[in-house]
């Protein structure tokens, strides 16, 4: 989990130096990363409150951006549903994309020396989170420029390292390069719902390539 | 309570719910196969149309000249991602192949 703690790092800075930038206070800023932690729906809350969107679309791709948790959860189940309230709150907390990511060993979670570890990688990343954009809030304070040094292109990295190497069959291609065609096309036609409706196709396209070859 | 801190607790809950919801036990829960095959799509999907708008997207507009440094590095980071699989060799390849064109194109 170590890798992952650092490679973010400049994710969360950016996420930091963007709330400082978008009109945020530092505490409206640090409190995203305790209470919300996940960066991808911070980057995305934060983008939409300085453009001003009404708050059920906002909550709404809150929701969307989020979705992807549900499976997460789905696969877990089986595992987790069965222990105590307390470690499915606080790994389910936890559930970050990267902590699922590390988390795929066949006996993830299966015995109490597995929680633990599950809880310290988990703890781990949500600690170095936290620092990362207590930084990124300070730089941003400091540097009211920051966001112009590309840190932007970090965020873009982090998500091609956890994107690429999932695309291991001819669906998850299709889905991956139907989601990016379309999410340009909306881009070039500058619809706002871009991102939900991309994602949207990109999931339609993966599930009916699975259809047409099974 | 501000509206801002409302926005941050309400997004904070989605989230939450979104992670813990098929933990929960009681969950009287039997997804059909269809949503189920759906949502194992929905991570590549999501995170795509994430990262595909910060490399095409620049100043408002689409950018597809040579001079984008974020598609360069977007480039090269999906060639270390597909040859690695390893996280920092992404950042880093990408990264400098940004940083380098970057440099390149504003002096």
């Amino acid at each position: 989990m170590l890798p992952l703690s650092l490679a973010v790092l400049p994710f969360g800075v950016l996420f930091g130096s963007l709330a400082i930038q978008k009109g945020f206070t530092w505490l409206e800023g640090q409190l995203f990363s305790v209470i919300i932690f996940s960066g991808a729906v911070q980057l995305v809350t934060v983008e939409l409150v300085a453009e001003n969107t009404p708050f059920v679309a906002l909550l709404f791709m809150a929701l969307v951006v989020s979705s992807r948790h549900f499976l997460y959860g789905l696969r877990l189940r089986d595992r987790l549903s069965t222990q105590s309230v307390r470690w499915r709150i606080g790994l389910g907390f936890l559930m970050t994309d990267e902590l699922f990511a590390f988390s795929n060993h066949r006996r993830s979670y299966a015995s109490k020396y597995r929680l633990y570890y599950a809880l310290g990688a988990g703890g781990s990343f949500y600690v170095a989170w936290n620092i990362w954009t207590a930084m990124g809030i300070f730089a941003g304070v400091a540097l009211p420029d920051l966001s112009n040094l590309g840190l932007d292109f970090a965020v873009a990295a982090v998500f091609i390292a956890l994107v690429i190497p999932e695309v291991k069959t001819m669906p998850t291609l299709i889905c991956v390069l139907a989601s990016a065609a379309s999410s340009l096309l909306f881009l070039f036609y500058g619809f706002e719902l871009g991102l939900i409706a991309s994602a949207g196709i990109g999931m339609l396209c993966g599930y009916g390539m699975q259809r047409v070859r099974s | 309570m501000s509206p801002t801190l409302v926005t941050i607790l309400s997004v904070a809950f989605i989230t939450f719910i979104t992670r813990y919801l098929f933990l929960e036990e009681k969950l009287p829960l039997r997804l059909g196969p269809t949503i189920t095959q759906l949502l194992s799509f929905s991570g590549p999907a999501v995170l795509t149309a994430i990262f595909i708008p910060i490399l095409f997207f620049n100043n408002n507009e689409i950018d597809i000249s040579v001079s984008n440094a974020y598609l360069w590095g977007g480039v090269g980071a999906i060639t270390a991602a597909y040859k690695t699989k390893n996280i920092y060799w992404t950042i880093g390849f990408g990264g400098i192949l940004f940083i380098g064109v970057g440099i390149y194109f504003n002096l």
